[in-house]
């Protein structure tokens, strides 16, 4: 399949798997009006002010047609107004969306390049002492769930040591310092998993026919890794970092509630506690949109790791 | 009697007379004096203190920016605040007509002096005429009387249309005075000025305060983003006298105190709004950081509401009260740093507070009056709480749940998010709900129980409470105050309206370099006395 087929087949099945789950997010949230004209209004506004309301804004038609408006206008940009926040949804969304960029595009390089480091390295010279350490080190790393080890690492580097600040806030600006300690958090459980999978993987690549040849060709060890195994024992790895963009979303929220970092982690934890709909409907979508194009991205990098792979191949 | 002068130079009112009469005969502390003398207008001089200024022994220092770990919402109407938070935002721009400091001694404040008819019907408040709107509009009369007709009009949402229902007319009676008539007489009118949802807005308020943020305060709001922070700066062309720090800035850091305590710890903020006692050995153990401490009358009321199954049998109302262990919750769930609460909700730090004993626990009497109720074999009912102060709200509720399970009542707990509490604190049946502080038992009472009171959770209606309170409102002599209050407290306690278990201790914290930060019973932060050393 040409990568333009492919490109098309995989948008127009993430346009559908959006729609799907818009109806389903706008199904959940705004089938009842009364409750959305008492979550828009408040608890103390009268029967009047939400029935005015409701007609005003045409919450009185049928709800195909509310959907298919509500849809529109999400297409268009008009995510409307937030609840909670008092100020439009499409302004809150886009600079909280690009704060936790940062954090995950940080954890992320912390992620490829110490999870990759140390699973090459350890794949290299299986049952060494430094295979032996890092496996340990990943499985400990592993083992911590991100809430766990950002209370630990908060406990020693902000209470402890006294080296680095103990809220992310970023409210005068971008600090890296403030940074440090949420994309450690969020690095350190991916790294180690990453690391595993990669060890695993140099592994199995070390103890093929073709590496085997290299080395009684007197191939050097660093040749034969950097030439020969790094790039099909990345294949597996890769798969594992594809996966983590999802999940660095979803991660952030506890990372960035317990750094009061002003992410979109935070702006979702937000959103759902106040019931903030449309930040709410606002948020579903994204995160749904980041899914469907991470999947589209991990496929084209799958392709270009191992052109035997073809684009769009059923398994 | 000569060291004692009204603020408005009039005569002293004849209950001032017997109270001085009664605090030199020893019959009445100190305190309670001064608070009774302050009611009535009388320039104490003795209360001395001006408001919320430093106690520390160095010169105050001007200049520089604090920041305020809290969170940061929504502010629009100030007559329609419910959270303290919020309040305290607007505080630093919109003043009251009286000042409650931390002692619950009441001072003048937009309101420079106030005289009471004998009744105690008809008050006289005389405006300081030097009060300015950041506007360059003068403040007057009109300000006043627009504002108490917003709180008790009868399209009213705000808590003050209850609190403030006895006011049958307020009206202009000079250049820089008006009267308050009320239709029952209310001693402490002075002090309930000063309530969270009291700050006094511009005649030509329109709803949205941020939108066009007036104000006589000494700061003017420079921003305010909800969930992220907001920022004032000091007006330097305020009417009295300026504050010192240049600029305050109120940081969002969201709800884990864990993080506002590491914020305070690595110098991010340098005052805390509050931290409960599951910080307390964190706090204890941080060298660089002031730790702030205090008790007030704020509790857990774990209320039923009267008029619901099962509790409109008052038998099972009473069986839950026999069957809590109030000692066993603070110890636990507050690892005893508080006082006993006694199912009545009045406070021992509260002026009127009149000690009326707890009735004891007694599990085979609650278990005896479940059985005559009906319930032989037990009874399931669910708690809903929100931990809208912290987990140990849920702590409390889960060392209830096993007391309860001791009497055969199998209590069913539903925690849910704070946020989505408070739109249902008066509505669920069996709830736990945080009352703020309040300097007199009479103004928590008169909102939570009085018979269709607008914050009235339990529903509880009973013309007799009603009668006692009233006339416990309308006392300004301590002594004679508590005796009323001693049967206002029994009222409600033998109707068993109410699991009150106990009073907590208040935590905060601040940088070593913060002076004059005054931890206020209600939380009222006043910052013009506040400056960085």
């Amino acid at each position: 399949m040409s990568l333009g087929r492919f490109l098309i087949r995989k948008i127009a099945v993430a346009v559908a798997t959006m729609v799907a789950v818009s109806f389903l997010i706008f199904l959940a949230l705004e089938v009842n009006i009364e409750e959305v004209a008492v979550k828009v209004l408040g608890q103390y506004s009268t029967p009047e002010q939400r029935a005015a309301w409701l007609l005003q804004n045409g919450y009185n038609d049928p709800f195909l047609i509310r959907y298919f408006r509500w849809l529109g206008n999400f297409v268009i940009g008009d995510w409307g107004q937030s609840t909670y926040f008092r100020a439009p949804v499409m302004d809150m969304v886009l600079p909280r969306l690009g704060a936790s960029a940062i954090l995950a595009g940080g954890a992320l390089l912390v992620i490829i390049i110490f999870g990759l480091g140390l699973g090459v390295l350890a794949g290299m010279r299986p049952g060494s002492v430094l295979d032996r350490m890092i496996s340990v080190f990943s499985v400990v790393t592993t083992s911590i769930p991100d809430f766990a080890s950002a209370v630990f690492l908060s406990g020693i580097f902000v209470f402890w040591l006294g080296l680095l600040p103990g809220a992310s806030t970023m409210i005068s600006g971008f600090s890296l310092r403030e940074l440090i300690l949420p994309v450690a958090v969020l690095g350190l459980y991916s790294m180690g998993y990453l690391a595993r999978v990669t060890r695993a993987s140099m592994v199995d690549v070390m103890g093929t026919h073709y590496i085997r040849t290299a080395r009684l060709k007197g191939a050097s060890l660093s040749r034969i890794v950097l030439r020969h195994a790094l790039r099909n024992a990345l294949i597996t790895p890769v798969t594992v970092i594809m996966l983590q963009l999802p999940w660095l979303l979803s991660g952030v929220i506890v990372v960035e509630v317990f750094y009061a970092y002003k992410g979109f982690g935070t702006l979702l934890y937000d959103a759902a506690l106040n019931q903030d709909i449309y930040l709410i409907e606002a948020c579903a979508m994204i995160s749904v949109l980041v899914v469907v194009l991470s999947q589209i991205l991990s496929d084209l990098i799958y392709g270009w790791l191992n052109p035997r792979i073809e684009l769009g191949a059923k398994a | 009697m000569d060291e004692f002068k009204t603020l408005s130079g009039k005569p002293l009112h004849p209950e001032a007379r017997k109270m001085q009469a009664r605090f030199n005969a020893g019959q009445i502390d100190r305190r309670g004096f001064l608070r009774g003398m302050a009611w009535l207008g009388v320039a104490a001089g003795a209360a001395g203190a001006a408001p919320g200024m430093l106690r520390a022994e160095e010169a105050p220092k001007a200049g520089g920016t604090l920041r305020f770990a809290c969170q940061i919402q929504e502010i629009t109407d100030p007559m329609m605040a419910t959270w303290i938070e919020s309040s305290n935002l607007l505080r630093n721009c919109l003043e009251f007509l009286t000042f409650v400091d931390a002692d619950n001694i009441t001072h003048p404040y937009l309101a420079k002096s106030w005289t009471a008819s004998d009744d105690l019907t008809v008050w006289d408040f005389e405006l300081d005429e030097r009060a300015k709107w950041s506007n360059g509009d003068a403040f007057g009369p009109e300000d006043v009387i627009f504002n108490i007709e917003r709180w008790i009009a009868p399209d009213s949402q705000s808590s003050n249309k209850s609190a403030f229902e006895a006011i049958t007319k307020v009206e202009k009676t000079g250049d820089n005075s008006v009267r308050i008539t009320l239709s029952r007489p209310i001693a402490s009118l002075p002090e309930q000025l000063y309530s969270h949802t009291c700050a006094i807005a511009h005649r030509g308020f329109q709803g949205n305060w941020p939108a066009d943020p007036v104000g006589t305060g000494p700061f003017s709001l420079v921003s305010h983003e909800v969930g992220r922070q907001a920022i004032f700066k000091k007006r330097e062309d305020y009417w009295g006298t300026p504050a010192y720090l240049d600029a305050l800035h109120y940081i969002d850091l969201g709800a884990d105190i864990t993080t506002h305590l590491a914020a305070l710890s690595s110098g991010q903020v340098d005052v805390l709004y509050r931290a409960t006692i599951a910080e307390f050995d964190l706090m204890k153990s941080l060298p660089n950081i002031q730790i702030l401490t205090g008790k007030a009358a704020h509790t857990l009321a774990i209320r039923m509401q009267v008029d619901q199954k099962p509790f409109d049998d008052i038998r099972v109302r009473k069986a839950v009260q026999l069957a809590a262990d109030n000692g066993q919750m603070l110890a636990i769930a507050y690892r005893g740093e508080g006082d006993l609460g006694a199912n009545y909700h009045v406070s021992p730090v509260q002026a009127d507070y009149a000690p009326v004993d707890a009735i004891a626990r007694d599990v085979a009497a609650a278990k005896a009056l479940l059985a005559e109720a009906g319930y032989p074999d037990g009874l399931d009912i669910e708690l809903t709480l929100g931990n809208t102060q912290g987990k140990w709200e849920q702590d409390t509720a889960q060392v209830l749940q096993q007391n309860l399970a001791e009497a055969g009542i199998r209590l069913k707990l539903n925690v849910l998010p704070a946020s989505q509490y408070w739109p249902i604190w008066d509505k669920v049946p069996f709830g736990v709900t945080y009352w703020a502080h309040r300097p007199l038992g009479t103004m928590t009472l008169d909102l939570a129980y009085r018979s269709g009171g607008a914050w009235n959770e339990s529903h509880y209606a009973n013309p007799a409470f009603d009668e006692a309170l009233n006339k416990a409102m309308a006392l300004v002599d301590p002594a004679a105050r508590r005796e009323a209050m001693a049967a206002v407290e029994t009222i409600l306690r033998d109707d068993a309206v109410l699991v009150q278990p106990y009073w907590p201790n208040r935590f905060s914290a601040a940088a070593q370099n913060v002076r004059g930060f005054v931890l206020h019973p209600s939380d009222f932060f006043r910052m013009d006395g506040v400056w960085l050393a």
